[in-house]
């Protein structure tokens, strides 16, 4: 007896409508989190897959990218295009007091050169001479020590590391 | 007019609920937006500080820039070699920080498969086991490296953490082991945050982070040697196969450490 009033009670509301609180509950704090990682600027910087980026708490953001240098376990790219195996940067001697790579040297010379006939253009203000540097992070320091010499030999003398930001 | 107000009232008063179905058109349009332009994996840059003349060893630069006087300098130097990470400075060298290296692994086909193995320095070509495939994982898929600090005897040594990972340590920067309701403890942070015990509980009893100890002890130089004219400075030498990953945590730990211009170099011999 008390069910079926019970349940004529349920089977007659007087609005039929959804349950839309949850709903909006569940949106606002989707926005809330989209809007936390709102970014207006967009990324200038992306990296291949088989590039792992170390995480850092650096929160630096990059401005401009001139040249980018990216550094896989087995290859060395300039602005995306293959230069030299990884390997080979490996074999230069370590000894060796002024270890430059050949391959890489040219490259750069190539986009340095480019970059000073933007500045005669005048579509370029001033030759900035910044190298972004893309490293995976199981790369050895040794690799790093040749590219980043190569780089200030090429006339490159400012270098960026790019990281991924760790989230806090 | 008193009767009408009475009359929309009551009317009111039976469909209390306001019309969501604009906002929620609204939200279900700001949504996508949102997403469209949202970040999730932010890249970002550190900014090296190359030391003219010094440091590079390129000869126009040395022939341009004689080297300065470094008599008033500090030279404050990092040095990470496979098993040891020490503080060097112009008059001498801190005692070094032994460390004990492990691996964490994470399979790239199933996230749920995990391994934290240790890593032997004399043997770096063993590769380490997928548990579940059996094949050996990938360098890819080392996700990260944590270097515990070991004792003389080659154990590894703990420490007190908070809940958000924070060191604890007494007034001197000794790492601390245990506490008691009412001790005076000081936390790793920069600057540094004095805190009175109120449980003991709360803090758990971890490896000690290499990396940790190092922040405390650049801290503590950092304290002493604010007047130096390069107390923003410090150099970050490594030996030929010291993954990268450690280099730019060791860079985080020296920028969290109030040392912002930081160069590289490279340990001989």
């Amino acid at each position: 007896m008390a069910v079926s009033r019970g349940r004529n009670k349920f089977s007659t509301p007087k609005s039929a409508g959804l349950i839309i609180t949850s709903l909006i509950d569940f949106f606002s704090i989707v926005v809330v989190y989209l809007m936390k990682s709102y970014s207006s600027e967009g990324s200038i910087l992306t990296n291949a897959d088989n590039l792992v980026l170390p995480n850092s708490f650096s929160t630096m953001k990059p401005k401009e990218i001139h040249v980018q240098i990216a550094a896989t376990t087995d290859m060395v790219l300039v602005d995306n295009n293959p230069v030299v195996p990884t390997e080979d940067v490996r074999k230069i001697p370590q000894e060796n007091p002024n270890p430059v790579v050949p391959q890489l040297e040219q490259a750069l010379q190539k986009t340095k050169k480019q970059e000073e006939d933007m500045v005669k253009l005048g579509a370029m203000n001033e030759m900035e001479g910044t190298a972004t540097i893309q490293i995976d992070k199981n790369v050895e320091f040794d690799v790093l020590y040749k590219i980043m010499h190569t780089c200030a030999m090429a006339g490159y003398l400012k270098m960026n590391f790019a990281v991924m930001e760790r989230e806090l | 007019m008193g009767q009408m107000a009475r009359k929309k009232s009551v009317e009111d008063s039976e469909d209390m609920s306001i019309d969501l179905k604009p906002f929620i058109n609204f939200l279900v349009v700001l949504i996508p937006v949102l997403m469209l332009s949202s970040e999730f994996a932010k890249i970002s840059i550190i900014n090296l500080k190359l030391p003219e003349g010094r440091g590079s060893n390129t000869e126009e630069a040395q022939k341009v820039r004689p080297l300065d006087d470094e008599s008033d300098k500090l030279l404050l130097t990092m040095i990470i070699t496979d098993s040891v990470v020490t503080i060097g400075a112009k008059n001498g060298f801190l005692p070094s920080l032994f460390y004990k290296e492990f691996h964490h692994y994470v399979a790239a086909e199933d996230r749920r498969v995990e391994v934290t193995v240790e890593y032997d320095p004399k043997n770096p070509g063993k590769s380490v086991k997928n548990p579940k495939t059996g094949k050996p994982f990938k360098l890819s898929e080392r996700q990260e490296i944590f270097l515990y600090v070991a004792d003389e005897n080659y154990q590894v040594q703990k420490c007190l953490y908070t809940k958000d990972a924070l060191m604890l340590t007494d007034a001197d920067g000794r790492p601390m082991t245990s506490v008691k309701t009412g001790d005076t403890i000081w936390l790793v942070t920069n600057p540094r945050r004095q805190v009175v015990i109120t449980d003991p509980s709360q803090y758990e009893l971890k490896p000690l982070m290499a990396y940790d100890e190092m922040k405390n002890r650049l801290m503590k130089i950092k304290e002493r040697y604010r007047e130096a004219r390069d107390a923003d400075d410090i150099i970050i030498a490594a030996e030929n196969q010291v993954a990268y990953d450690k280099i730019v945590q060791l860079m985080d730990v020296a920028r969290t450490a109030d040392f912002p211009n930081i160069s590289i170099a490279k340990l001989r011999g």
